[in-house]
């Protein structure tokens, strides 16, 4: 009887109903578009930045990130490797050398004469171009020229080796591919170490931060060149999902422990991209709080409403010994009820929404600049969060904002009213 | 108070507060109701009936004084104690039908045995036995907009006896009906009477109800101010 009546009692004023369903409904979808795109987005520019160079998880010699030193290593990384790759989830892993170094181009241009006058400071990365392709798609990203490939150097101290350079520090040595390079730096037993390379590939990573004082040779060439054989600073661990990070990184952590290592995921290794994120989450809960806000004003007219409207109807209910409790149960209900619908019709939409843009995707035009990294295409995804969390809010706010009026209604009084009316 | 009693209500003083002004709308009765009574309470507008049966049924306090019901001492029961009795002793038949819109005619009546846990088939028999006896079987399926004044009120008088209680209450019944509509329904309320044997009081200034009464109660001024007969009122 209490269902029979909430239900009929929803639609007596179809019109006001169809209102506040409309209203219901598309906080419910706004919310719920939200979370489903924010968190696509979130995700897409994670594994973006994530797959770009960092990897998801890091493996370091213990104190390195605080203090990323050159005499830091892990010196067995292949016994590591070989432990990440026993572990399932872990889509591939890359080792990497990071040093410094001072870079000189001869220009190629009519009246440079044959000296090496183009200089800039530049990061090292060593890189072992099979694994870096497998693990992060490197050669995806080469604008001009070609991939490193294991070179002369890697086996003679005395060749010449090759070199990636990134775009825009490509641009201030006024380099390009096949230019001859110099690069001095010190090794890590404090010996001056320099070498010659030949430009073979322009990368453009999408962050011209990066790009303006990165370059890339093999693995081999940084360990003979900095003299740390045998050795790496990094592991770049690559999983298949953003959702087993955490679950990954613990694992992993435990695997590797006592052996003077630290585990870290992006979390902690990109801790400003992390908090950058955490803000724009906590401004999307002030957006859903709103959107939920607006629609529990909606909620509360109609109850408000339905409650006036029908005062004789809760003192006939209370003179006919109706007690309060039936009529709040019953209020609470019909605002469920509108609540319910409002879930259903609204999931649907979102669902709808959703799907698409999570196929087809958003082309940002002009692209979105991140924190330096340059995104083209947003995606939205599709997980639970976009439906239980509006969900729940707005049951919650249907039952909240109905108890009031409820109470108030359950507590007419039958005489005062029945002889008002 | 005798077994024979269904109402005895002694010293009953109604006064209410109309923004800061007092209103003694009852200003002390001691009145008794026997079982199986058919009693009109008659009176001009505002002499004090709508107030005075809401005290009898419990729907008010009364200001001064003591109401028993059914040997029931209603006027010190808790609002929770007096919806229940209410639930289970007193049959309502109001002025404006007050039927629940939303429900048919059968669900409005079996609104009280569902309050009571009465079970389904139970309910159902009793329901359409009581649509049977008012005339308007044919219609349980349908709404109360569906039907005419008369019919809904028919209604109202099955939802109040269907749950057989103690004393059936009608403030105003034949109010907003014509005179015709009226009559018969009062002589279908008065079979009932005859047939179940249930009490009723009800407050009218309707003679074509106070011509069915089988005793009429004088009310002016808050007070009772005389009984008669419905012989004596023509």
């Amino acid at each position: 009887m209490l269902l029979k009546l909430a239900w009929r009692n929803v639609f007596r004023q179809k019109r006001r109903t169809i209102l506040t369903l409309l209203t219901m409904t598309g906080g419910f979808f706004l919310s719920s578009f939200s979370i489903g795109w924010m968190d696509g987005s979130y995700s897409s520019i994670i594994m973006f930045f994530t797959n770009n160079r960092t990897g998801q998880i890091q493996v370091h010699r213990e104190g390195y990130l605080e203090d990323p030193s050159i005499y830091s290593t892990i010196s067995d990384y292949q016994t590591v490797g070989a432990f990440l790759d026993s572990i399932p989830g872990v889509r591939g892993w890359a080792p990497r050398i990071y040093s410094g170094a001072l870079l000189a181009v001869r220009p190629r241009r009519p009246g440079s004469g044959n000296v090496f006058s183009n200089s800039a400071a530049a990061s090292v990365i060593g890189i072992d171009p099979a694994m870096e392709e497998a693990a992060t798609n490197f050669s995806d990203r080469i604008v001009s020229g070609e991939m490193l490939t294991a070179s002369a150097a890697d086996t003679s101290y005395t060749a010449t080796g090759r070199i990636v350079l990134g775009k825009e520090l490509s641009i201030i040595l006024e380099a390009s591919v096949g230019d001859s390079l110099v690069m001095l730096t010190q090794a890590a037993d404090g010996s001056s170490a320099d070498r010659m390379y030949v430009i073979c590939g322009i990368v453009s990573t999408g962050n011209a931060d990066i790009d303006r004082n990165t370059c890339y040779i093999t693995l081999s060439d940084a360990q003979i060149l900095f003299a740390l054989e045998g050795k790496a600073h990094e592991i770049a661990v690559m999983t298949a999902s953003l959702g087993t990070v955490d679950e990954l990184t613990l694992d992993i952590s435990a695997g590797l422990s006592g052996r003077d290592l630290e585990t870290d995921s992006w979390k902690t290794f990109a801790r400003e991209f992390y908090n950058g994120m955490k803000a724009d989450e906590d401004s999307l809960k002030v957006t859903i709080f709103i959107i939920v806000l607006v629609a529990a004003m909606g909620v509360l007219n109609t109850i408000l409403m339905m409650v006036l409207e029908r005062r004789r109807e809760f003192g006939v209910m209370k003179a006919l010994g109706t007690r309060p409790g039936f009529i709040i149960r019953m209020i609470v209900l019909e605002a469920n009820i509108m609540g319910i619908i409002s879930v259903i019709a609204g999931g649907i939409l979102s669902t709808a929404a959703l799907f698409y843009f999570s196929e087809h995707g958003l082309v940002m035009d002009p692209p979105l600049d991140y924190g330096g990294t340059v995104f083209r295409e947003m995606i939205a995804s599709i997980t639970p969060e976009c439906y239980w969390i509006p969900a729940i809010c707005v049951i919650i706010t249907a039952s909240t904002v109905s108890f009031i009026p409820a109470l108030k209604a359950a507590h007419t009084k039958a005489a005062k009213t029945l002889r008002k009316v | 108070m005798t077994d024979n009693n269904v109402i005895v209500a002694k010293g009953i003083v109604k006064t209410y507060d109309d923004s800061g002004v007092p209103v003694h709308a009852v200003r002390g009765i001691d009145y008794t109701l026997e079982k199986g009574e058919f009693t009109a309470i008659i009176g001009p507008s505002g002499s004090g009936k709508t107030t005075f049966l809401n005290v009898l049924a419990g729907l008010d306090t009364p200001t001064e004084g003591k109401v028993w019901l059914s040997g029931n001492l209603i006027s010190d029961m808790s609002g929770k104690e007096l919806s229940d009795f209410r639930r289970d002793h007193i049959g309502f038949i109001f002025q404006a039908y007050n039927l629940f819109p939303v429900l048919t005619v059968e669900e409005n009546v079996e609104y009280v045995m569902l309050l009571q846990g009465v079970p389904h088939a139970e309910r159902h028999n009793r329901v359409m036995n009581i649509l049977e006896k008012v005339g308007i079987a044919e219609y349980a399926g349908r709404l109360p907009m569906q039907l005419s004044g008369g019919q809904q009120q028919r209604v109202a008088v099955a939802r109040a006896m269907v749950s057989r209680p103690s004393l059936v209450i009608a403030d105003e019944p034949t109010a907003n009906l014509d005179s015709k509509t009226s009559g018969a329904l009062l002589d279908m309320m008065r079979q009932l009477n005859e047939d179940t044997g249930m009490t009723f009081l009800f407050s009218t200034h309707d003679e074509i109800v106070m011509r069915r009464a089988r005793k009429i109660v004088i009310l002016r001024d808050g007070k009772i101010d005389g009984k008669a007969s419905p012989e004596e009122i023509k």
